[in-house]
């Protein structure tokens, strides 16, 4: 038990308050999110930033908000108000959006995979290649406030939004480009050939016939059943096909991703 | 007797059914009443035996205020008009998805005393969908919001051709699934059941396959992605704090959505090209988008960069985001990525390779479209092995089989081949050199890889000239399969003839035995010489005619002709199924008089020392299946000429007791007949060459490795070509719409059908007869007359069926000889892609067969009687006609009597008779319009030993007769004396058959 003034008394409970989904270990999974953890605790300011991770953890972080070039929170501390905090980022100016979407109009592979949710590695190559990085290299970059009386930097507050914030881009990588300026929509339509419309989700919907129209068939399936079973055979995949076909989501359980642990059960369904 | 229904409410399995004994309207007077005759849940659970809890559902059923119209399945007459809906209260039971499981899974089970609906057949389609997509591992775990709380689930995933079969499930629902307000009073729609439907059947099997959880340390405070894992294969609801729980559903969510994005109106298509010149290399992989309705609507990529729209809103992002999704399964794509708007990718021919190997099935899998160049699986290096007999063919070159042995030997050379070239050891050396696994030989590419080229090389030192047997050479084309299979035969002589598979073709035709009271068909004369050449050299046949070309008469002229000259060879034993046996007595009896005939079957049928002493004075013994194997030692003790199967896909299950009894059985010949196309159904044709041909096509497992996986998997031509070189020499199939076999037969092809009757229906007729012909000989005038008619009609009726004379709603199956046959026969003609016009004098016959047809053919029934509308009369006439799908059209005489034009049918069947020919004509002949271009078969069911078999002979004999006494009608039946009468409609021993 330390007796620094930074923790004279514990935190308040909140009720609803944004939780860090890992209860243990690392937050920030994907290479993106770990880049930008990684610069804070670069820092090794070891005690906050395990402070704020708890904090992360326990949903003491009330409300998050991100913008254009701003994050905006509020963090439940040990005072009855809870602390507001704000985590600024230089926003890419729009000449520098236009450089950046001309190198990503370039290669098919950044859209094919931001499509896809992903974040493709070599984005860092083309922000660098316009002077500036997507993630800040220095944690003096970002420009942190928070209403507590905590000089540190990061304060503890601070540090449970920055790991939220790594969670909240692990689950969607357009919110590093948001934050740095770029809206997902704005940038998808700009790197699109054609212009940008609504897509309908069903093509080919299945429309009833009202039940009343139906009287002289009513029991009928109006397709033979052996029709019905009649398909092509299927060509044949590994059991486990539908686990490689999208990026699983980051979840472990005792360490082992989630995936690993699946695999045995499909290939269990899908023996003879 | 119980008909059960089910729909859903509430994404919940819930069943109902209709009770034959309760009343068909209600007086009650209530705003939504009580259905009249629906059971109640208690006799529901009594009847299936299964646990589900009591409810009440309000369903929506055509009919009047005080009468719902009852399902065909309950077999009462329906009203000519079916009014309008109305709402009633049904008494249920909601079943949970394991009992839903169960009682969808066992509804073909004729033990359980009641009769499913076509609802819940239609259902058990949708959930064998399910399982079927569980054993594909096409789910993925997630979480569903439930009223219990959050609960781990396991979720369809429906990619690529699953999307399409859904919505097709869904289109096809018979509208009295969706016909129950959920408890919101909505009424859902049929994809929504459907999703449902298929949703908790999948969870649900899953959860039964996965005895074990899914990870086993358990942990003393388990987090929450720990328990949501437990959930997945125990108990399904788990808890956490709210919010923990919405970003694990969120992310699992996203995970789903992505999975299943492949299911959207245009899919990527990976097209492999050859290097277009001569010198490099390079091959390409070019990408386009596909609309998934319209396959053939391809655009290039190159297109979509300019702007094409290929039928979606987006198709550059729908092609990027492909792209993306395809570079997780093949990461080469990720280089074509790098461009601004990638078209394609280039390839080494070694990663060609791989693409045809490795990637192209992976990505064909996850719904992609691939494209390979034609010779892909279709060209390979192989044999070419040419024979020539070592003793002058006859110099008419008609050979006719006489004297050649398959001992004999022949001259052969064996080349190295691809496709028409042969390639010499130099160019194979070269290609050696080459190292690839994809080579060019004189222009076309071939696949070679390492296992090929070492047996290519191996073979070229072997020796490749020399002598060996015909029976070697057999063997050689049923076994050198392997790396280097042999791919092309020529042989000439008799044993070019058997490889050729076309030996009925080149033989010189065998005609018409003497002693066969028929004149062979031509086509049936060649079948003759094809089953003479194949018995003389020793080895099986199967004769695979379409139903109706005379199977049956082509055997029986072989044993004809066999005894030609007053040869006596031992007996042959003929087994067929027990509603065949009256079929063969009386065809035999016809055709060949002179044979001698044993009939094994019953429980009075000869033993021991008796049986000897029969089968030895017997030139033909007829048993059926059932009797073959409980007798089967005592079949096993005589040594037979032959052994003869029909209906040969009784033994199609080779492990089954039948099949082994019936393969053991010493025969020097063999003879399976079957009318179903066998070339389609590939573990159904090894068991019947197993029984021809024992040990020649090799164990089951041996031919399941070589042809059939590959055949049913991989669609793989080649191991189709090679199977069929294997097989053709001992199957002989032709079709009634070969050129050459229509023009040997009649347009109008009549047949009867002898039929036995089974021990109820046979005491049912015999009680009949007893009783009327007493009530008969005391009455005179008309009510003589009436007695006639009435006794007629009981009589008729009871051949047809039991249920048909006691009216009682008892259940069909199994009860009789006739229904038996006509399964049978419906089956054969749809299974060859037929329709059929099927008759009935009686309404209410037909009013019981066309639900019990339908759910037992799987097949679209139509039935038209008198009190069918005539806006539906003409809907059924118009989808008769113009639907491709195989139909069964049921009709009643009298209703078929005006205005209709069924051209569309290629078969009739007379299912009862009408004792005036003329009459009967009429009907098929106004109903059918002769001078199609096609055949038409009629076929007349006839009772043996019945009075439908004495009035068919009366008319028969005298037909010109029969025309002038028999008039309009029945009537002239009532003019015979107590004495004909008697002699008319007693009933004869052979009439009945028993199991």
């Amino acid at each position: 038990m330390s007796w620094y003034f930074d923790e004279p008394t514990t935190r308040r409970k909140v009720e609803g308050g944004i939780k860090a989904r890992t209860k243990r270990g690392k937050i920030g999974e994907r290479w993106w999110s770990r880049r930008f953890i990684d610069v804070l605790e670069s820092y090794g300011v070891g005690g906050r930033l395990q402070r704020g991770r708890t904090y992360a953890r326990a949903g003491q972080v009330v409300h998050l908000a991100l913008g254009p070039g701003i994050v905006v929170a509020t963090v439940q501390g040990s005072r009855l108000e809870p602390y507001r905090v704000t985590i600024g980022v230089e926003r890419l100016t729009d000449e520098q959006w236009r450089d950046v979407e001309a190198a990503l109009a370039g290669r098919a592979v950044f859209r094919a995979k931001l499509l896809a949710g992903e974040m493709p590695q070599e984005i860092e190559d083309v922000f660098d290649d316009v002077g500036v990085p997507l993630f800040p290299e220095l944690l003096a970059d970002f420009d942190m406030d928070c209403s507590c009386p905590d000089w540190g930097l990061p304060c503890k507050h601070q540090a449970a939004v920055l790991y939220l914030l790594a969670e909240r881009f692990d689950d969607d990588p357009f919110q590093v480009l948001l934050w740095r300026g770029k809206e997902r929509d704005d940038l998808l339509a700009r790197l699109r050939a054609s212009a940008p419309a609504e897509a309908s989700d069903d093509p080919t919907p299945v429309v009833d016939a009202p039940l009343n129209e139906c009287v002289d068939a009513y029991w009928e399936p109006s397709v033979s059943l052996t029709r019905l079973r009649t398909h092509e055979p299927p060509p044949p995949s590994p059991s486990d096909l539908v686990l490689r076909l999208a990026e699983p989501p980051e979840i472990h359980v005792r360490r082992q991703p989630l995936v690993d642990l699946l695999a045995p059960a499909y290939a269990k369904l899908t023996a003879d | 007797m119980l008909v059960v229904h089910a729909t859903l409410r509430d994404s919940a399995l819930v069943l109902w059914a209709e009770d034959a004994d309760r009343p068909p309207s209600t007086r009650t007077r209530r705003d939504v009443r009580l259905h009249p005759f629906a059971a109640s849940a208690d006799e529901l659970t009594d009847a299936l035996g299964v646990d589900g809890e009591p409810t009440e559902l309000t369903l929506f059923l055509p009919g009047t205020t005080t009468a719902p119209a009852p399902s065909p399945e309950l077999g009462r007459e329906t009203p000519s008009t079916r009014g309008h809906l109305h709402r009633w209260r049904v008494p249920a039971l909601a079943a949970s998805p394991d009992t839903a499981l169960t009682v969808l899974a066992n509804i073909d089970d004729d033990s359980t005393a009641v009769t499913y609906g076509s609802d819940v057949r239609y259902l058990a389609v949708v959930a064998g969908f399910a399982c079927d997509l569980v054993s594909r591992g096409r789910v993925l775990p997630g979480i569903t919001v439930e009223p219990d709380g959050a609960a781990a689930r396991w979720r369809p995933v429906l990619i690529g051709p699953d999307a399409s079969r859904q919505r097709g499930l869904a289109e096809a629902m018979p509208p009295i699934c969706r016909a129950a307000e959920a408890l919101t009073g909505d009424i859902a729609t049929a994809a929504e059941i459907v999703d449902q439907m298929v949703a908790s059947i999948a969870d649900s099997v899953v959860r039964n396959r996965l005895d074990e959880p899914l990870t086993q340390r358990p942990r003393r405070t388990p987090t929450l992605a720990d328990r949501w894992l437990a959930a997945l294969t125990g108990s399904p609801v788990f808890a956490g704090p709210d919010e923990d729980v919405t970003t694990l559903h969120e992310s699992l969510d996203a995970w789903y959505h992505e999975v299943s994005r492949a299911t959207g109106p245009v899919r990527v298509l990976f097209r492999l090209t050859e290097p277009d010149g001569d010198g490099h290399d390079t091959w390409r992989v070019q990408f386009a988008l596909q609309s998934t309705s319209d396959q053939s609507l391809v655009v290039p990529a190159e297109q979509v960069w300019d702007g094409a729209t290929a039928g979606t809103v987006h198709p550059d992002e729908a092609l990027l985001a492909g792209l993306g999704r395809a570079s997780r399964l093949f990461p080469r794509v990720d280089d074509a990525l790098l461009e601004a708007r990638p078209t394609g990718l280039a390839l080494t021919t070694e990663d060609a390779y791989q693409f045809l190997k490795r990637d192209a099935p992976l990505l064909r899998a996850a719904g992609f479209s691939v494209q390979l160049p034609r010779w892909v699986g279709a060209s390979r290096l192989g044999v070419r092995l040419s024979t020539r007999s070592t003793t002058p063919t006859d110099p008419l070159g008609a050979t006719s089989g006489g004297g050649f042995s398959l001992d004999d030997l022949v001259q052969f050379q064996a080349d190295l081949a691809l496709g028409d070239d042969i390639i010499s050891a130099e160019e194979l050396a070269e290609l050696a050199r080459l190292k690839v696994p994809l080579v060019r030989v004189r222009g076309q590419w071939v696949e070679l890889d390492d296992r090929q080229l070492a047996a290519a090389l191996k073979f070229m030192e072997s020796p490749r000239e020399g002598t060996i047997t015909g029976r070697e050479v057999l063997h050689e084309v049923i076994h050198g399969g392997g790396d280097l299979p042999l791919t092309q035969i020529e042989a000439d002589g008799p044993l070019g003839d058997l490889l050729s598979g076309q030996a009925d073709q080149r033989l010189s035709p065998v005609p018409t035995p003497a002693t066969l009271a028929a004149t062979l068909r031509p086509y049936q004369e060649r079948g003759l010489a094809w089953l003479t050449f194949l018995d003389r050299l020793g080895l099986g046949a199967v004769l695979a005619d379409d139903m109706g070309l005379g199977k049956t008469i082509q055997v029986l002229a072989l044993l004809a002709s066999e005894r030609n000259g007053g040869t006596a060879p031992p007996p042959t034993l003929v087994i067929a199924p027990m509603s065949l046996v009256g079929n063969w007595r009386r065809e035999t009896e016809r055709f060949v008089p002179s044979l001698h005939t044993y009939i094994h079957h019953g429980p009075d049928r000869r033993r021991s020392d008796d049986f000897t002493a029969a089968v030895a004075a017997a030139d033909l013994v007829i048993t059926t299946y059932g009797t073959a194997t409980r007798d089967r030692d005592l079949l096993a003790g005589i040594r037979w000429a032959r052994v003869v199967c029909d209906e040969a896909q009784a033994i199609k299950n080779s492990a089954t007791k039948q099949a082994t009894a019936v393969r053991n059985l010493p025969a020097d010949g063999r003879v399976a007949l079957t009318g179903t196309p066998v070339e389609n159904r590939l573990g159904e044709l090894w068991s019947i060459m197993e029984f021809a041909n024992p040990g020649l096509l090799g164990s089951a497992a041996i031919f399941r490795r070589r042809y059939a996986d590959p055949i049913e998997e991989g669609n793989d031509p080649e191991a189709a070509a090679a199977l069929k070189r294997a097989t053709q020499p001992f199957i002989l199939r032709r079709l009634k719409t070969d050129r050459t076999i229509i023009s040997d037969l009649p347009e109008k092809q009549e047949i009867k059908v002898w039929c036995n009757l089974t021990p109820e229906q046979a005491s049912l007729y015999q009680a009949t007869v007893d009783d009327m012909l007493d009530k008969i000989a005391n009455s005179d005038g008309i009510e003589r007359r009436g007695l006639v008619l009435a006794t007629m009609t009981k009589l008729k009726q009871a051949c047809n069926h039991p249920a048909h004379l006691l009216k009682d709603g008892s259940a069909l199956p199994g009860r009789s000889g006739k229904l038996a046959r006509l399964e049978e026969i419906l089956d054969e003609l749809l299974a060859e892609g037929d329709k059929a016009l099927l008759f009935t004098q009686y309404a209410e016959f037909g009013t019981l067969l066309h639900p019990y047809l339908a759910a037992r053919l799987g097949r679209p029934v139509l039935w038209l009687h008198g009190g069918v509308p005539k806006k539906r009369r003409d809907q059924l006439i118009e989808r008769f006609q113009n639907d491709d799908e195989p139909t069964v059209f049921l009709l009643s005489l009298k209703a078929a009597g005006t205005g209709l034009n069924l051209t569309a049918a290629n078969h009739v069947i007379h299912v009862d008779r009408w004792w005036n020919p003329a009459v009967e004509d009429q009907a098929t002949d106004r109903a059918f319009r002769i001078g199609q271009w096609r055949d038409v078969q009629v076929r007349k069911f006839i009772c043996i030993g019945t009075l439908e078999e004495r009035i068919d002979q009366m008319i028969e004999r005298k037909k010109a007769l029969a025309e002038r006494i028999v008039g309009t009608g029945e009537d002239w039946l009532t003019e015979l004396s107590l004495a004909e009468l008697r002699e008319v409609i007693s009933l004869a021993p052979e009439a009945v058959s028993e199991q």
